[in-house]
């Protein structure tokens, strides 16, 4: 076995410039699907974990008449909570509310959150008490919408429990930037507390967001919802992009395996005098097949080791710094940051390694075959068969 | 000497087919998979285009300014003069008009009083005329639950939880309430003609899809449109002629200061697809790298077989005079044929498939449990300029280094030992 | 509703009262400007109307007039037919109290707006549903105050301050301006609860109907949105007609 290996190594070494461009492209092929994967891994933790973090929690008890996708909803979407069973959950109350850019009329969410939450990222708790105007937080694709920069004061109109109009100047305190589209666009934030005192809703809430899982329960007027139902989209759009992630990368593996199988054809067709000199030395048959398929599953671990060398620093470097990917805005039911940081996880290291190695080692034993085949004396001739 | 050779190849069949076959599969598959790679990497944005941003977008200036409200009171008028202009303009494009609006569906029961009501997010477009595009373009026909597309214009599709929702059925009439482009209260029943699912929830949950000329009389936006989109033929963005477009279109409007003056932009400036652009194109020329070099590998291993098989003829030849360079220059000149011809071929070969696959794709969505619509299920092949000569790089270059290797032998050979060959 | 109004009515008299009583002054004042209002329900409500008017609004791009004949019972019920442009033509609106029906002929469907769609514009105007809703006296709901006097075009008027004495008011608090001789607002401003105006009425072409002084042409701006706001014109106006009851039903809408 040992003399195998080493003559494997010794007859790649020796073929040179060709072993090297086809270690290459292994490599190159490895890491791209490593990358690919990473990165699919290190969006999906990432939207989820923005999706935790800024909108969802680890669950939610929603009022029975809040209906997420019907903005009128919200009108009747409201309701008393008891604060003593509300233990490990934050209230986030929605009301309607109208503002006006430019003369024009915006209909927006106003929300209000505890200014003492620890729950969500929304930062309320920037939100200190301002001269006259409420402070109010809003995202960074609503500001541009609206058109409003940090220190704007623009006016709010909203109806109080009784339906009441009531209208005052709201200061943009804080502008925040999140990948979470629901929680920007038409979404004005201040604190809970504002909002109850000018909706008169005390002790009020649309939602309570829970700091860890829950079982499913429904109690009153609310209703469980519970983590995996709320990031069922994240998971849809992931499963779709790995599906055609794996198609990638297979045609990819796929065109690299062929420069092997095809190499590994030419070796068995040129080397045939070796064949028989290594049969005529001793060496059975099988053992010389197992000898050349070792060649080739070799190049698999030769680029195993060069993608170490490469992948090491590179994937250290870019899953500490991310991708750059803009800001990609448009809503597709999930949300993708500025910067994605790829995420390698040792089963995903693990298991991209064996499928190359062992991909690698199936296309080299297919033409290797053949010497089992072969007659050795026409072999050790040169004959070609 | 180059028809000299050229009848060689042509009359030793063994000499040629072989390699030519080889090289025309190799090429044609380097084709193939690399214009079907850069497809797949770009389909989302390529997504985005299709749903939304269009290659260009036209709209007017105010209406850009508040896109995000669906501002129909902004919208462009005078449109059929404007996509005249357009499409004799930019005739690379297709242009087509759409309308998103919002507002109210209801449901009647027997008695005609509601049964249900919900908000609508309403998407015109041009659903009855195939010639537009539009339907395969959104992937509606595969989005439709159940029910099918619209014959009439009075007919229209609605998501599949919003008709639960409403309680609706194939073939129910639903009342669309809602406001004009002017501001007034507007009403029109619509039979429903089937429901779909695009797999988001917002969508599913409230979406209604009509004709334009419906979405027109309803809206009172005759001749109007809140915008227009331009879509390259080949259905590929094409990153610098869109530029161009964009900006020799805003060009000639720069000195008109009507606000609702038509204004250009480029997939690349909206939505900031611009980096998501960047990064796909990267990603896509790595992968036709990889390509290349595996290909090459191949197609330099059929040129040392090549070469090698002759070493007999190569013997004689020597034997009989000829010197070592000119047999060598010859192979050289003979595997350069042959590489031209194999990637000619391959070429051809790979462009109709990989033209094939951009227009029709290969269906993924049997791989997803839970397909969402909106995604693309079906990933399609790019057919990009590149395309048309990287595939001889690999069909000549790497045949021609192939055989040069083996070539190498030539000089090697002792006359002398030529006989012993000839004995084998 | 019925049993609360009438106990608000009971607490009124009760508190005018103490007041009249106890806050000599105050009262006075109060009690004048509930005369004014009373006067101005006088001039401004009858038993029945009918009137044929046009609505002027100044959209950002073009101006629409459209036209209407109306048929009002109180303040409870109304009936309004839309006459022009043809896009509107036959489009009717049914109030009876609370509740507005709309009837679209071209759909031949009779839909009930609630909620949230009262709460939008009427016909893109600067007029919500929900304005031409309130069906309650103005004295049933404010508490009534003046506030001073002022000349508007040469015409000198009481500042009327009316604070909401319900809480289910859309308005908190509403000034009106009443012309001291004819007993005809000229002008109304509305305010959120923070004091903050909200829209803004103005009434002018003030002719003598029928014996008595009506504005024929009443502006109304939303003061928060651009633009010059809606006008309404009077073209005719009928005073106590006698109205068939079935014009206020459901069934009529669809005639």
């Amino acid at each position: 076995m040992k003399l195998s290996f080493q003559l494997a190594f010794r007859n790649l070494i020796g073929a040179g410039l060709r072993t090297w461009l086809i270690v290459g492209i292994l490599t190159f092929t490895f890491l791209v699907i490593l990358f690919y994967n990473g990165l699919l891994d290190g969006w999906n933790l990432q939207a989820k974990r923005d999706a935790i973090n800024w909108e969802f929690g680890y669950g939610q008890f929603q009022h029975k008449d809040y209906d997420p996708y019907d903005p009128f909803s919200l009108q009747n979407a409201h309701g008393v909570f008891d604060a003593r069973n509300a233990q490990g959950l934050t209230p986030l109350l929605m009301r309607p509310a109208s503002i006006f850019p430019n003369g024009r009329m915006l209909s927006v969410t106003l929300k209000g959150l505890p200014k003492n939450q620890r729950q969500l990222k929304i930062p309320v708790d920037r939100l200190d008490k301002q001269e006259g105007a409420i402070p109010v937080a809003i995202g960074k694709r609503m500001a541009k919408t609206a058109k409003l920069s940090l220190g704007d004061e623009i006016s709010l109109r909203w109806r109080d429990k009784n339906g009441t109009f009531d209208a005052e100047n709201v200061k943009v305190a804080a502008i925040f930037n999140t990948t979470i589209s629901t929680v920007d666009q038409g979404q004005i934030w201040m604190r809970l507390e504002d909002l109850w005192r000018i909706t008169g809703m005390n002790n009020e809430a649309t939602i309570m967001i829970a700091d860890q899982p829950m079982p499913d329960t429904s109690f009153k007027d609310w209703n469980y919802v519970n983590q995996e139902k709320l990031l069922q989209n994240i998971n849809n759009v992931i499963e779709i992009e790995r599906a055609s992630a794996r198609i990638i990368y297979f045609i990819l593996l796929a065109i690299a395996l062929l420069a092997i199988f095809d190499t590994q054809v030419l070796s068995v067709f040129r080397r045939q005098k070796e064949i028989g000199t290594y049969i005529a030395l001793g060496m059975t048959k099988n053992e010389v097949t197992g000898l050349f398929t070792l060649e080739g599953s070799m190049y698999s671990l030769f680029s195993m080791f060069l993608g170490t060398l490469i992948g090491v620093p590179l994937f250290g470097y870019l899953s500490q710094k991310g991708i750059s990917f803009g800001a990609f805005t448009a809503d597709m039911g999930i949300g993708m940051g500025d910067r994605i940081y790829p995420s390698f996880s040792p089963s995903l290291l693990v298991s991209s390694a064996l499928i190359v190695i062992i991909s690698a080692t199936i296309v080299s034993f297919i033409p290797a075959r053949k010497i089992v085949t072969m007659n050795p004396i026409d072999a050790l001739k040169g004959k070609l068969q | 000497m180059i028809k000299f050779l050229f009848k060689g190849i042509i009359r030793d069949k063994s000499r040629s087919i072989l390699p030519i076959v080889v090289i025309s599969l190799g090429v044609s598959l380097t084709i193939v998979l690399s214009g079907f790679l850069s497809g797949a990497m770009t389909d989302m944005v390529d997504q985005n285009a299709r749903f939304e941003t269009g290659h260009v977008k036209v709209m007017s200036r105010a209406y850009a300014e508040n896109k995000e409200q669906l501002p129909n009171d902004l919208a462009l008028l005078g449109v059929d003069s404007l996509i005249s202009y357009l499409r004799s303009n930019y005739p690379d494009l297709q242009w087509v008009e759409r309308i998103r609006f919002g507002g109210l569906l209801d449901a009647p029961d027997a008695d005609g009083e509601s049964k249900g009501q919900g908000p609508a997010a309403g998407i015109a477009i041009n659903l009855l005329d195939a010639s537009s595009g539009e339907v395969e373009r959104m992937n509606i026909e595969r989005a439709i639950v159940s029910g099918a597309l619209p014959d009439y214009a009075n007919e229209a599709l609605i998501g599949d939880e919003f008709a639960k929702k409403l309680k609706l059925n194939i073939g129910d009439e639903v009342t669309y309430f809602g406001t004009t482009m002017n501001g007034s209260m507007t009403f029109q029943n619509f039979t429903i003609s089937g429901t779909i699912r695009f797999g988001i929830a917002a969508m599913d949950k409230g979406a209604i899809l009509l004709d334009i000329s419906a979405a027109r009389q309803m809206l009172d936006m005759q001749n109007g449109a809140g915008e227009i989109l331009g879509f390259f033929h080949n259905g590929v963005y094409n990153d610098k002629a869109a530029l161009a477009m964009e900006n020799s279109f805003n060009n000639q409007l720069k000195s008109n200061p009507d606000e609702y003056a038509p204004q250009m932009f480029t997939l690349r400036s909206q939505n900031n697809l611009g980096d998501l652009l960047d990064y796909a194109n990267s990603m896509s020329a790595i992968f036709v790298l990889i390509f290349v070099g595996a290909m090459s590998v191949v197609l330099w291993n059929t040129g040392l077989i090549g070469g090698l098989r002759r070493y007999q003829e190569f013997g004689i030849r020597l034997a009989l005079g000829e010197s070592k360079g000119k047999i060598y220059r010859s192979l050289v000149m003979e595997a350069t044929l042959i590489g031209m011809i194999g990637s000619l071929i391959g070429t051809g070969i790979g462009l109709v498939g990989a033209f094939y696959l951009q227009n029709y794709g290969i269906n993924i969505a049997g791989m997803v449990d839970n397909s969402s619509m909106m995604m693309p299920t079906v990933m399609r092949a790019k057919v990009t300029p590149n395309l048309y000569y990287i595939g001889f790089i690999p069909g000549v270059f790497a045949m021609v280094f192939g055989n040069m290797l083996s070539g190498i032998g030539i000089y090697k050979r002792e006359t002398a030992s030529l006989f012993n060959e000839l004995e084998v | 509703m019925n049993t609360a109004r009438n106990f608000t009515g009971k607490m009124k008299k009760i508190i005018l009262l103490f007041s009249f009583l106890f806050l000599g002054i105050m009262s006075g004042q109060a009690q004048d400007a509930q005369i004014i209002l009373d006067k101005v329900d006088k001039n401004m409500v009858s038993k029945t109307e009918i009137t044929e008017s046009e609505m002027i609004i100044r959209g950002k791009r073009n101006v629409q007039t459209i036209g209407s004949k109306s048929y009002t019972e109180g303040n409870k019920k109304s009936f309004t037919e839309y006459l022009y442009p043809e896009r509107e033509r036959g489009t009717k609106m049914l109030k009876l109290e609370d509740r507005l029906w709309i009837y679209s002929p071209s759909t031949d469907r009779t839909i009930q707006l609630s909620g949230h769609m009262l709460r939008q514009s009427v016909m893109g105007s600067d007029l919500s549903y929900e304005d031409m809703m309130e069906d309650r006296k103005l004295k049933e709901i404010y508490d009534a105050i003046i506030l001073g006097e002022e000349t508007i075009d040469e015409r000198k008027t009481w500042i009327l301050e009316l604070t909401a004495s319900v809480e289910n008011v859309s308005y908190h608090k509403r000034k009106i301006w009443v012309d001291q001789e004819r007993f005809i607002p000229l002008k109304e401003e509305l305010f959120a609860k923070s004091g903050q105006l909200l829209k803004k009425t103005t009434l002018s072409d003030i002719s003598q109907i029928d014996g008595r002084w009506y504005p024929k042409k009443i502006n109304f701006k939303d003061v928060l949105k651009s633009g010059n706001g809606t006008d309404f014109i009077i073209k005719k106006i009928q005073f106590n007609p006698a109205i068939p009851a079935y014009i206020f039903t459901k069934a009529s809408l669809k005639k």
